[in-house]
């Protein structure tokens, strides 16, 4: 029964509450992820994302965080959107 | 505010060293720890670098019932990794010997992030006091905090405040006491305290009510040994039993053990997770290189069963460790939460939208730059009155050519009168302006918005918070750039922000080309001035080692600004800045008016003859301006008009339109203000500021040559 939606962060819709899967960036970058909360399993909102194609801001774990959109594009996330019907 | 004991006189010769407790605040960026600072310390306060490090220091000390208390604010931080300079120097610092314990300054508000960093610092066995700050907030959410709870969780003291308005600050020290006297007993021979000692002749009624607190709280042992949390902090069965072969391993190896600080179940995490300074220190011999080969096999093959990443494994850890516990201490009052759209969220919206988003981020350079001008315009006229007016005096009482009035008050105090009020009253208004925007948390937004366009440049979105800054003064912009998270960036964005036109620059190039050939003239000299940062940044960003790294940064909400803390920080770094530069200032100015004296200024010109004269196309007087607009750079500007009127001529008579156009961008270009180079190479080293400003140097000529020469040639066709 897997309906849910797999996509990269910066695909998903402003106000989107969806699972993290897995992050592909590199190692700094993910550890500084990790260390932020961003790990699978993880629930986080998309809150809006900059003009210009610009960086992206989610909701983890009840504060806000700005993530480039080169790194949001490797943040690989399910969205249950369309379970829930 | 704090409560002295008496002291007894024997008591008092003795204090100062051997009653003196050492603390490190340490917690996540806007967490209030600054706050806290500033209440612990005052005015006391100082900032200096970490040794050998371009990471700000701010140690300040306060004495408080017959203790001396020395308090470092450690930076901001998330992790105990290597992620940025930041990090490292922390952690080192914390487990160095100058550390008796630390103030762990918790966000009540964002516990499970905080409790990440918690739990790290729970790895260096220091002595430590959680100190949950921002309950105020926290309970207007209907959510509690159990303290006896958590202090039972995690065999700490726990303290509830409201730093913003000084709740629970000064417990935290008498929680300080209480652990610091116990644990290190050594440190107090004179009063040495333990159980039998309880009547002890320095015993003082402030001691009595610890000890009450003491026998309340059994888990806080007298002689303190950093409990065992072992049932909180553990990981997952494979992953500790790796953890616990690698701590066995270290444990037999001499070396490590002598010339580490750190415990052992830290270093042996620390290599599981590849920490490369970690790996620098086992890298020394055979036998400790051998465990850096068992933790990578160890790695691999966790990795290998959890198809992750270490990091991430040790990361899911640790928050499923802070998952457990988090329940078990907070009391959510009432399920509703009233979700209400607050002004500061409304604030955001604006500040981060992507039309008027941009209109008020032009309006607050426009701010930044009219604020800082109109001020330091007004009292740097008041000072130069002033100083006409003495010069006056001094002249008809001593002689206007004795040498003597010459070096001293023409040199010295011309260079000191040069420094305030054409430096220090710009540079103060704009720290102001800094602590506003940073405190209420706009500068971020700014970040988030220009990420893009600053990604042409080479560089990623934070480095705009110390560029907008440079349009007020280059001075505090520099400074600024210490927020930048890896050496790398922040040396890139150090050259970058010297490279803004600041507000002294904006009075040469509105003074000249603005007012005789016109704004479009101005346009244009930015465009330049623009499409250099724009060539420097990528040239940068391909040449300097390591790679670059993409925006991650916390957003956190808009706030009223603190104006106490608002207030000291400014004042210390004014201080600072008077401090370490006015007095180069003054000495340069000596040394350049010993120059006119000797009448080595002429040589000078005439040196600089190729390049003013010939390469550039200015009146030969103009080089030793350009000399003095090192000192600062509305000089320039200054000095040509007086020249032209000491020739009876105009400025428009004295130079061409295209020597307006040169001058001006070449004062824009040339080299970073005399005080800009000193906090560059304060920020990073003597080397790389002299290196910055031959740059810049180089550059300037080789653009204002270009237009000079250029326009000699296309109206020779």
């Amino acid at each position: 029964m897997e309906t849910s939606l797999v996509k990269c962060l910066t695909e998903c819709e402003k106000g989107e509450i969806v699972t993290v899967i897995s992050v592909n960036a590199g190692y700094k970058a993910k550890m500084r992820l990790a260390n932020l909360g961003i790990i699978p399993g993880v629930k986080i909102k998309k809150k809006k994302s900059a003009p210009l194609k610009g960086p992206i801001e989610i909701v983890v774990k009840g504060s806000s965080l700005v993530i480039g959109r080169g790194i949001a594009s490797k943040i690989i996330v399910r969205c249950k959107k369309e379970c829930e019907f | 505010m704090s409560c002295h004991l008496p002291k007894t006189p024997k008591q008092k010769s003795e204090n100062n060293y051997k009653n003196s407790i050492n603390i490190a605040l340490a917690g996540n960026p806007n967490v209030g720890k600054s706050v806290i600072f500033n209440q612990l310390t005052g005015l006391s306060q100082t900032i200096g670098n970490w040794p050998g490090k371009t990471v700000e220091k701010m140690e300040g000390f306060l004495d408080f019932h017959g203790y001396h208390f020395n308090v470092v604010d450690l930076p901001g931080i998330y992790s105990l990794s290597t992620y940025s300079i930041e990090e490292i120097v922390s952690r080192e610092y914390i487990v160095s010997e100058d550390v008796d314990l630390i103030i762990n300054v918790i966000d009540a508000t964002n516990l499970e992030r905080n409790l990440f960093f918690t739990f790290q610092l729970l790895e260096l066995n220091v002595p430590m006091i959680l100190a949950i700050n921002q309950m105020d907030l926290l309970r207007k959410r209907h959510i509690d905090i159990n303290f006896e709870k958590l202090e039972k969780i995690f065999k700490l003291p726990a303290l509830p405040l409201v730093a913003i308005h000084g709740v629970g600050v000064h417990q935290l020290l008498e929680e300080a006491i209480e652990m610091v006297v116990y644990h290190h007993p050594h440190l107090h021979h004179g009063q040495r305290i333990n159980k039998r000692s309880k009547h002890h002749s320095h015993e003082h009624s402030h001691r009595e009510r610890v000890h009450k607190k003491m026998t309340s709280r059994p888990y806080l042992k007298y002689e303190f040994q950093f409990p065992d949390l072992s049932n909180i902090i553990s990981f997952g069965k494979e992953v500790e039993l790796k953890i616990e072969e690698i701590v066995d391993n270290i444990r037999d190896n001499q070396y490590i053990r002598a010339n580490s600080y750190y415990p052992l179940r830290f270093l042996a995490i620390k290599l599981l997770e590849n920490d490369d300074e970690i790996i620098k220190l086992f890298l020394h011999d055979g036998s400790s290189s051998k465990i850096i080969q068992k933790a990578n096999t160890f790695r691999n093959e966790l990795e290998e069963i959890h198809g992750e990443d270490i990091s991430t494994i040790i990361s899911s850890e640790i928050y499923n460790n802070i998952n457990k516990i988090i329940q078990q201490f907070l009391i959510i009052k009432s399920g509703k939460q009233a979700k209400r759209i607050s002004i500061a969220d409304r604030i955001d919206h604006l500040t981060t939208h992507s039309l008027f988003g941009y209109v008020i981020l032009i309006l607050v350079i426009f701010g930044i730059y009219i604020f800082t001008f109109s001020i330091g315009d007004f009292l740097g006229g008041i000072l130069d009155n002033w100083y006409g007016f003495w010069t006056e005096g001094v002249y008809s009482l001593i002689g206007e050519n004795s040498i003597f009035v010459k070096i001293f008050w023409d040199g010295g105090m011309g260079g000191l009168i040069g420094a305030i009020g054409g430096v220090l009253v710009y540079v103060i208004p704009f720290f102001l302006i800094i602590e506003i925007l940073q405190d209420s948390g706009y500068l971020p937004r700014a970040a988030f918005l220009m990420d893009r366009i600053m990604h042409s440049i080479g560089v990623h979105g934070k480095t705009i918070i110390p560029m907008i800054l440079g349009f007020g003064c280059n001075v505090p912009a520099c400074a600024g750039c210490r927020i930048m998270e890896t050496e790398r960036e922040k040396k890139i964005s150090i050259v970058l922000t010297s490279l803004i036109p600041c507000a002294a620059t904006m009075t040469v190039v509105m003074g000249l080309v603005g007012r005789y050939l016109g704004l479009g003239w101005v346009v244009f000299l930015f465009v330049i001035n623009f499409s250099v940062i724009l060539i420097i940044g990528r040239i940068l960003n391909k040449i300097m080692p390591g790679e670059c790294t993409e925006l991650i940064m916390e957003m956190h909400e808009y706030r009223v600004p603190n104006y106490s803390v608002i207030a000291k920080q400014t004042w210390l770094r004014s201080k600072e800045f008077i401090f370490r530069a006015l007095p180069v200032i003054v000495i340069l100015g000596i040394f350049l008016e010993i120059l006119v004296i000797f009448n080595a200024l002429e040589p000078v010109n005439l040196i600089l003859y190729p390049i003013s004269v010939f390469w550039l196309g200015l009146p030969v007087a103009t080089g030793i301006f350009l000399i003095y607009g090192i000192l600062r750079k509305e000089l320039t500007l200054v000095l040509l008009a007086l020249f032209a009127e000491n020739l009876g001529l105009t400025l428009l008579e004295l130079l061409t339109p295209i020597q307006m156009i040169v001058f001006s961008l070449v004062t824009m270009l040339y080299v970073p203000c005399f005080a800009t180079i000193i906090i560059i190479a304060k920020q990073t080293n003597w080397k790389y500021a002299l290196k910055i400003s031959a740059m810049e140097i180089a550059i300037a000529l080789l653009i204002g040559g270009i237009i000079n020469w250029g326009f000699i040639f296309f109206s020779s066709l």
